[in-house]
């Protein structure tokens, strides 16, 4: 099971009743335009993106330790200037659903937000490190 | 020149020892292969063959004379710990933590670079110390220092 779908179902329940709800669907672009930013107060999860990166290096290779490194984004945007009351707490939800993933030793999420015109898009980054 | 590489499968470092019993030299116990294990998941190995000096200073002389006092050798790595060798052993050796809480004497093998015929190695007995397990929640995975602390010398050959 993809770290996507556990995030997706831990978000669907977390975020219901409040003014930011969640997509099943992937965060792509159609004619130009991102579909978090045409459909706003709505969040997208992208796909898991896996790296195999080194814990410890030994010398003979063949006892190597490796992690396995997720990665995957969430966007939402909301009005700049009229943000939802409950913007905290959505925020405050989104970053706490990394905990939702289990068997992870490094389960961390980051947000930035961009303001551009009248639109303010909240980007997160989720990391997940495993064996 | 020729530098010594360790950088293919044919050039590996390897470490083998034998805590099965005690042998009339590490040699004996080297070809005992039936109970020599090798040790796995080796990071890095220092060999230290260090002779201790004594100087002393005379009065007809404008610097210090020196000569040499028994060498202190020693072997000491770091690995990830592997279950087979550091809990149960095998092949009538037993494991690190067992060798070491019982403080039997370990005949060891270290090859340089490579363990094939022709392929040269050091050789000796001492004692596993040093042994510190280590883990952390960023690196979740055991690793220990360990010391082979070498009795008597350092015995050189080619397999």
């Amino acid at each position: 099971m993809a770290i996507r779908d556990t995030l997706l179902a831990n978000l669907s329940t977390s975020l219901s009743g409040g003014n930011v709800t969640i997509s099943n669907e992937l965060p792509f672009e159609a004619g130009g335009v991102r579909l978090y930013d045409k459909n706003m107060k709505k969040l997208y999860l992208s796909y898991d993106n896996t790296g195999i990166i080194e814990m410890f290096s030994t010398l003979n290779y063949a006892d190597d330790v490796f992690q396995k490194e997720i990665t995957l984004n969430a966007y939402f945007t909301v009005d700049a200037k009229n943000q939802p009351s409950d913007i905290d707490t959505v925020v405050s939800k989104v970053l706490n659903s990394r905990l939702s993933v289990a068997n992870c030793h490094i389960r961390e999420c980051t947000v930035v937000s961009e303001t551009n015109d009248d639109r303010i898009t909240y980007t997160f980054e989720y990391r997940f490190l495993t064996l | 020149m020729a530098y010594i590489a360790v950088n293919d499968t044919a050039n590996f470092v390897r470490l083998d020892i034998n805590a099965s019993g005690t042998f009339a030299s590490a040699n004996a116990a080297m070809a005992q292969t039936a109970n020599v294990v090798t040790v796995p998941g080796l990071q890095d190995v220092t060999v230290s063959a260090s002779p201790g000096t004594f100087r002393w200073q005379q009065l007809d002389s404008l610097s210090e004379y020196v000569t040499t006092t028994p060498s202190t050798n020693e072997i000491s790595l770091t690995l990830v710990l592997d279950d087979t060798s550091f809990y149960t052993g095998a092949n009538g050796t037993p494991g690190i933590f067992t060798i070491t809480n019982n403080k039997t004497l370990t005949y060891f093998r270290l090859y340089w670079a490579g363990a094939s015929t022709g392929d040269r190695y050091i050789e000796g007995s001492g004692y596993l110390t040093g042994l510190a397990p280590t883990v952390n929640p960023g690196s979740p995975v055991w690793t220990a220092p360990l010391t082979i602390s070498v009795s008597g010398d350092f015995v050189s050959g080619v397999r």
